[in-house]
């Protein structure tokens, strides 16, 4: 026992000296995987939608339409709607969120479509979205025959035309509650009075249907719902699965191609023990490399870390099945230019089908089966599930197994490869 | 009585439908330098890695020490060293780490460690390259690296595969000094090589040719086995005389020694009688003629050529 953990220290120093000498690859270990997190987080991890080009026109001229496009602009045109709510602060609040979301989300274009009411091209005058305040809008109001607001959105672009298209409702919806207020505020008192002579139950009834009846959601997991948060772990998960597949996916067959592996052979070293002497190294060096990259997620774009028992479980188990997947690879291959080929052709599957940043559930239940078959899928899956769903051992079980059976597999085929080859 | 270290009964190894190795019967003594020759492909290697271990035969068996050299490979891994035909060192590492490393994988125990390494740095003269990487070693060093790498166990047996193959006339002297000190030690070494002048150097030698073991013995064995001596010319100018006297018919090779002509035939005694009668050659000077005693080389071009040999019982017991 003692003799073989020896035999295994021996290999996987020597492991590590080929790593540590090869200065080239030294330093691409060191620097991408950090630099990778950075570029890719800023890249994709950016959910909140902003600066969406659009351009504007008022064709009305009315007082309610220059206030409507006050708002638009984020202006806070509310004359009302604070002092007749129920709840002020609130009310306040929601106001200057929405002001702000309204600042944040147009950039404002001139108006280059010709006539606003004719058909429209977006993508010849550089918008996303074009919204027009038709002919006799504020007037129409007043008439009781409401007209909508005209919007033309870009719909290429999944997340921002409904993302638009619900903040200007919003945006109506809030105008309309202040112009209610408003209204009521400057009722006749004999109107007052007269409704103060209707029953309680009806007055009561009566305000309720006047205020905005709302739906409280309250997201669970994603309070801050930053996609940011969820893209990291897959970033990091990605970045590692490439980095340990064609790291160690070249070491057995560098020392096929020089010969020395049949120096190995022949002196009392174990397949098993070579491969685990191998693995060992690698396992370090990408332990620290998966630390390095999520301090990055965390410091840097604020990525709040729960349960971390779990979590290193998780990202020990992740390592020793990809690590245990480029031995395999390594033992099959015969010169490093198939290594490094077969690693491309696995790798590309991974990157697509396991969910680093989709999430699985929209692909076919076919394909699904066929994803699970990769350690990033059930990295990606467990991580998520321990650090934005809080999930306990007992819902990470599941993908904790499947990469311990990958690792293992991974690395007695390895091992029995090994065995074969030289035969 | 010597006692048998390698015994090979039959041993085979077919690559599709060839016979790389085909049906090797032979045992090597214990304390012998074996030399294993034939020319490039005739399946000295295939043979060597078969005994490592390391391919598995087709048919036939090998035993080192009473071990199946395929059914026991994993126990008798720490009776051999194996230095490979190609340098196969990590050369990243230096002198001291690959011998450490070797040292390790051959599972040294700890308390006779820094003793061994120390002592195999300083009986292949690599003190002064302890902290070299072994790949800016030259051809001779790098080989004796290889060496204290396979020696670094005190194995029963060393198999070395052609290891002074590319090395200048010093360091091929060095490493068979070496061998001989190796052997004195008490290690039977199992050598291939293609140097004739090498194969005079061991104690034992077999002929391998097409994947068949045609001839083994002791040197002086084989060149009584020859039968005689052979004949060498004096002929002027020596290397145009090579060339006109293979087209000679009867002659079967010519090899020029030091200005002299060795010929090479079934029949010498006849072709001298004829060239005494009439010397055929026009523009050749005859100077005169002796009979040598035949070299290794000799024998070995005797046994390309499928010359008849003596059988071995012929011969008188050579310590008589």
């Amino acid at each position: 026992m003692i003799d073989s953990w020896n035999a295994i220290l021996t290999i996987a120093y020597k492991e590590f000296v080929h790593v540590w000498r090869d200065r080239r690859v030294l330093l691409l270990i060191l620097i991408l995987p950090p630099f990778f997190t950075v570029v890719f987080g800023h890249a994709f991890g950016g959910a909140a939608i902003d600066d969406v080009p659009t351009m504007f026109f008022n064709a009305d001229n009315s007082p309610e339409s220059e206030n409507f496009a006050k708002l638009l602009h984020g202006e806070n045109i509310f004359t009302a709607l604070v002092q007749g709510s129920d709840d002020p602060d609130k009310t306040q609040k929601d106001l200057d969120d929405l002001l702000q979301s309204l600042k944040e989300t147009f950039t404002w274009k001139p108006w280059t479509a010709g006539n606003p009411e004719g058909p429209i091209n977006l993508v010849k005058s550089g918008c996303q979205a074009a919204i027009v305040i038709p002919r006799g809008w504020g007037q129409a109001i007043h008439n009781g025959t409401p007209m909508p607001i005209r919007a033309v959105l870009d719909g290429t672009d999944t997340n921002t035309a409904p993302e638009v298209r619900a903040l200007l409702q919003q945006a109506l919806g809030s105008f309309q509650v202040n112009e209610r207020f408003e209204l009521i505020e400057n009722l006749p008192v004999e109107v007052i009075d007269l409704g103060k002579q209707l029953s309680p139950d009806v007055q009561k009834e009566f305000n309720s249907s006047l205020t905005p009846w709302e739906v409280k959601a309250s997201i669970l997991y994603d309070p801050s719902l930053k996609f940011v948060d969820y893209v990291v772990p897959g970033m990091v998960g990605l970045i590692l699965q490439l980095l340990t597949v064609t790291l160690i996916a070249s070491t057995i067959t560098r020392e096929r191609e020089a010969g020395t592996l049949s120096q190995l052979l022949v002196t009392p070293l174990r397949q098993s023990e070579i491969v685990v002497g191998k693995v060992l190294p690698y396992l370090i060096i990408s332990l620290f490399l998966i630390t390095g990259t999520i301090a990055i997620g965390h410091f840097h774009f604020g990525i709040k870390i729960h349960q971390p028992l779990q979590l290193c479980v998780i990202c020990l188990l992740f390592l020793l099945c990809s690590l245990g997947l480029g031995v395999l690879i390594s033992a099959v291959s015969k010169t490093q230019t198939q290594a490094v080929q077969f690693s491309i052709f696995l790798l590309l599957p991974i990157m697509m089908l396991s969910g680093a940043f989709a999430p699985l559930g929209q692909l076919p239940f076919s394909v699904r089966i066929f994803s699970e078959l990769f350690p990033l899928t059930h990295f990606c899956r467990a991580f998520r599930s321990v650090n934005l769903y809080r999930a306990n051992w007992d819902l990470i079980a599941g993908d904790l197994i499947a990469l311990a059976i990958g690792a293992v597999v991974t690395c007695v085929g390895a091992a029995y490869l090994l065995r074969t080859a030289e035969e | 009585m010597r006692t048998p270290l390698i015994v090979l009964k039959d041993l085979a190894k077919r690559f599709g439908k060839r016979f790389a190795v085909n049906r090797i019967s032979m045992s090597i003594s214990k304390g012998d330098i074996f030399g294993f020759l034939g020319a490039n492909g005739a399946g000295k290697t295939t043979t060597i890695r078969m005994l490592c271990g390391l391919s598995k035969p087709t048919s036939g068996a090998a035993r080192i020490d009473g071990l199946d050299v395929w059914k026991d490979r994993f126990r008798i891994r720490s009776k051999f060293g194996y230095v490979s035909q190609r340098f196969s060192m990590y050369p990243d590492l230096t002198v001291c780490e690959n011998i450490r490393f070797f040292a390790g994988a051959y599972r040294v125990p700890k308390h006779q460690f820094e003793e061994r390494v120390s002592r195999m740095m300083q009986e292949m003269n690599l003190d002064s390259y302890t902290h070299i990487r072994a790949g800016r070693l030259s051809g001779g060093y790098k080989q004796l690296l290889s060496i204290a790498c396979a020696l670094i166990h005190e194995p029963k047996v060393l198999f070395l595969d052609e290891p002074t193959a590319g090395l200048d006339p010093v360091h091929r002297h060095r490493i068979w000094d070496l061998l001989y000190k190796v052997s004195q030690s008490g290690t039977t070494i199992f050598v291939t090589t293609h140097y004739m002048d090498e194969a005079e150097r061991c104690s034992e030698v077999g002929f391998i040719q097409k994947g068949r073991l045609i001839a083994k013995g002791t040197p002086q064995d084989l060149k009584k086995r020859l039968g005689g001596d052979v004949l060498e010319l004096h002929v002027e100018p020596a290397v145009a005389a090579v060339l006109e006297l293979r087209k000679f018919p009867g002659v079967d090779a010519v090899d020029l020694r030091s200005g002299r002509l060795r010929i090479h035939a079934k029949d010498p005694d006849s072709l001298l009688k004829q060239w005494h009668q009439q010397w055929p050659f026009s523009g050749l000077a005859w100077l005169g003629y002796s009979w040598v005693e035949p070299d290794m080389e000799d024998v070995f071009n005797a046994f390309t050529l499928g010359y008849q040999f003596r059988p071995q019982a012929e011969l008188e017991p050579a310590n008589q």
